[in-house]
């Protein structure tokens, strides 16, 4: 038992932070807000070239063999740098197309050449007898040659071709472009129930290691912010009116992180109570990406409060992260209604 | 990373519960504070006898010497055993017996650790005073050098189990003109010295657990000081974080108990619409479920600062934010269970005996102000894990 990332993982943090911070600038979502596509072909193709969309798929499937720990580390960064595009969707996609026994449409997202947006349905019953129906929510799908949806029971890669009638709406969050479509028993092109494995158990781990990032990201911020601004003559965070609202942050965070590890783990190893652990850690790293995001708004005063400002993305993120896969109540309702922890 | 215990971990669990499910008492604990006392230390008794005393201890010392890892897995069974705490062996155990090993003489240490381990004996923790809580350096019981002995006048408080100890770590104030922090001396005291008068205090759910003590010309050997004299603050904090260590699995394990515990009495008493079973109503439910992914997390912080430990040498200023994040979840819980109980609650039964909702709601207050106020946690990881100025 060793809950501390080997000098290996290390290295891919370090590796994927560096590349973020460098392809993915923050400011960017800011400065092509009003883009109808925030796709990026060179870039989405570098990510693919570093294997990102197949860490943890194994390399017989022509991923790189890693296990979800490996890949929730990615995501972690991922969330932290509120970088934009279908990374979600790609990986995941990437991984029903391999398991329903289509290597050639995984190559073809593997490599970067098929983007895969993201269809969050409103139904939880959306695939059924091997069909995709009712409404859906289209995240990153602008350039999509197809879309994923996953359920609790299986997941689904529904062609472009089929989405007609998108209805193009500005998204809460600048960094995402939002459309929304209804499926009348569309044939997805793959399809996977959850026989072979859950995919809806690895986005959750997934999602919650993004939620991870943006709790550490606003928590960091926060911190670094109350060390500069000077009121009164002290630095903010000497008092305990700031200084202990920083530590609340930083418990959330690591709450949610270590959870978010244990849950990625127990998919790894197989362990009787993954969906237990999965879908804690989504639920714990929701509501601490979602409390520290508005507590480093409040922090950071009316600064925190303009568009101008990194604070408000954060929230707007933690909050798509929340929907994608369920929210919080939904993860609650699952929960009560498992076995116990092994 | 990896959750997996290796096989040798494996047959150690097993080889802990077999001996805990062949060993532990089979009689509850009593509330009668000397009966509690021998049952405490009879059960330390069996524990040394069995092999299974100081499981983390170094072995010059009498432990096992067995990392960090061992100590969690004996400490998940016993919990999920639903054993009872050797309360009465815990301050000997968890705080002096490391101080001593860390700091005190070879004399001193050959003399008291085994008794520790072999549960001869109850320490106490002379530390707070009624100025000195949150704010230990402002101690004021004082103690002066009279040849080769100290002489000790003040007053201590919250002192657990004074009134059944025979040794106590006591804080004492010898040098009133420097700073603070560096007039403290760190001082073994025997509790059956003349002069020493220890008066119980009642809590609000009708424990006596701890104590005020009052000196008054208490004569104490020099030679039982540890480290120099004007040292016993670094004294007092080579040992400050191992309270935050391990000794935290087995309530983490507890907690995760008492939650499974209350779904099953969630299914069974009826819910606030009179009706319907409690755990049929939505709020209950999502605040029962939360509860449980918020144990889980606690058991992954657990984890984490144990792996910590194992490589660093201690859990580090992030074992406050466990003890944070246990303490206010704690008490959502023990809030939740009085709302799945209902008025049954009104009947007060203590938290050592089955059903004791309502004693274990009251000492949930006291989770959040023992062993360091959650305000001195949000300090402590404020300054220390973020860097906050002071």
């Amino acid at each position: 038992m060793n809950l501390l990332p080997s000098p290996e993982q290390q290295e891919i943090v370090s590796t994927v932070a560096a590349f973020l911070a460098k392809q993915f600038p923050i400011s960017r979502i800011r400065e092509i807000r009003a883009h109808p596509s925030t796709h990026d072909p060179a870039t989405w193709t570098h990510c693919a070239e570093l294997g990102w969309f197949g860490l943890g798929l194994a390399e017989e499937h022509g991923g790189v063999g890693y296990g979800l720990i490996e890949e929730a580390l990615l995501f972690r960064e991922i969330g932290r740098h509120l970088a934009p595009g279908p990374f979600l969707a790609c990986t995941l996609g990437a991984r029903v197309a391999a398991s329903a026994g289509r290597e050639e449409l995984a190559a073809q997202i593997l490599s970067g050449h098929a983007v895969v947006g993201w269809a969050e349905p409103r139904d939880p019953q959306a695939i059924r007898s091997g069909r995709v129906s009712g409404d859906f929510d289209l995240l990153d799908a602008p350039e999509a040659s197809y879309v994923l949806a996953v359920t609790p029971a299986g997941a689904a890669l529904v062609a472009a071709e089929d989405l007609t009638d998108i209805e193009v709406l500005e998204c809460l969050d600048p960094a995402l472009r939002l459309g929304r479509v209804h499926l009348d028993a569309v044939a997805p092109v793959a399809h996977v129930g959850v026989d072979i494995e859950s995919i809806f158990v690895r986005g959750l781990v997934l999602v919650a290691a993004m939620s991870v990032g943006v709790a550490e990201a606003t928590r960091d911020a926060a911190a670094e912010y109350a060390k500069a601004r000077v009121q009164f003559g002290k630095p903010i965070g000497v008092h305990q009116a700031i200084k202990h609202r920083c530590a609340d942050m930083a418990m959330r965070a690591e709450a949610a992180s270590a959870q978010m590890a244990f849950a990625a783990l127990s998919v790894d190893e197989v362990r009787s109570d993954a969906a237990f652990q999965s879908a804690s850690a989504k639920a714990v790293a929701a509501n601490a990406s979602i409390r520290n995001a508005g507590d480093n708004i409040q922090i950071h005063g009316g600064m925190g409060y303009t568009f101008e400002h990194d604070a408000q993305l954060y929230l707007k993120r933690a909050h798509v992260l929340d929907w994608t896969l369920g929210d919080v109540r939904s993860q609650l309702a699952r929960l009560i209604a498992l076995p116990a922890a092994q | 990373m990896d959750l997996r215990f290796s096989d040798d971990d494996v047959a150690f669990r097993d080889e802990v519960r077999t001996w805990l499910r062949e060993h532990a008492p089979a009689e509850p604990r009593p509330h009668d504070r000397k009966a509690m006392r021998e049952y405490d230390l009879a059960w330390q008794r069996t524990q040394w006898d069995g092999g299974w005393a100081g499981i983390s201890w170094p072995t010059p010392y009498g432990g096992r010497g067995l990392p960090v890892l061992q100590q969690l897995i004996w400490f998940e069974e016993y919990g999920a055993l639903g054993l009872p705490g050797i309360d009465a062996c815990f301050v000997g155990l968890n705080h002096a017996g490391p101080t001593l090993m860390a700091r005190a003489s070879a004399e001193h240490q050959a003399f008291h650790l085994p008794r520790i381990l072999r549960g001869d004996v109850v320490w106490c923790q002379g530390f707070s005073e009624p100025e000195a809580g949150s704010d230990l350096a402002s101690l004021r019981t004082r103690a002066q050098v009279d040849g080769d002995e100290l002489v000790v006048t003040g007053q201590k408080i919250w002192t657990s189990f004074a009134d059944v100890a025979d040794w106590q770590e006591l804080l004492v104030r010898t040098d009133s003109d420097v700073a603070k922090h560096k007039g403290i001396t760190w001082v073994i005291c025997a509790m059956d010295t003349p002069g020493i008068e220890v008066r119980p205090i009642e809590t609000m759910d009708h424990d006596e657990e701890f104590c005020e003590v009052f000196y008054d010309e208490v004569r104490i050997p020099l030679s039982n000081v540890v480290g120099d004299l004007n040292d016993g603050w670094s004294v007092a904090m080579s040992t400050l974080s191992f309270e935050r260590g391990t000794a935290f699995t087995l309530s983490q394990v507890r907690l995760a108990k008492v939650v499974e515990d209350l779904i099953d009495e969630a299914r069974w008493r009826t819910g606030p619409d009179g009706r319907r079973p409690a755990l049929a109503d939505d709020e209950i439910a999502r605040r029962l479920a939360t509860a449980r992914a918020e144990v889980a997390a606690l058991r992954a912080m657990t984890y984490a600062g144990v792996s910590r430990s194992m490589v660093e040498g201690s859990p580090g200023p992030e074992g406050s934010i466990i003890k944070l994040y246990y303490a206010e979840l704690a008490q959502r819980v023990y809030r939740l269970a009085l709302d799945i109980v209902g008025i049954d609650a009104l009947q007060f039964l203590s938290r050592w005996r089955p059903g004791g909702w309502s004693g274990n709601y009251l000492y949930s207050y006291a989770i959040s102000i023992g062993g360091g106020t959650s305000e001195i946690q949000r300090n402590i990881i404020g300054e220390r894990v973020l860097g906050l100025p002071r």
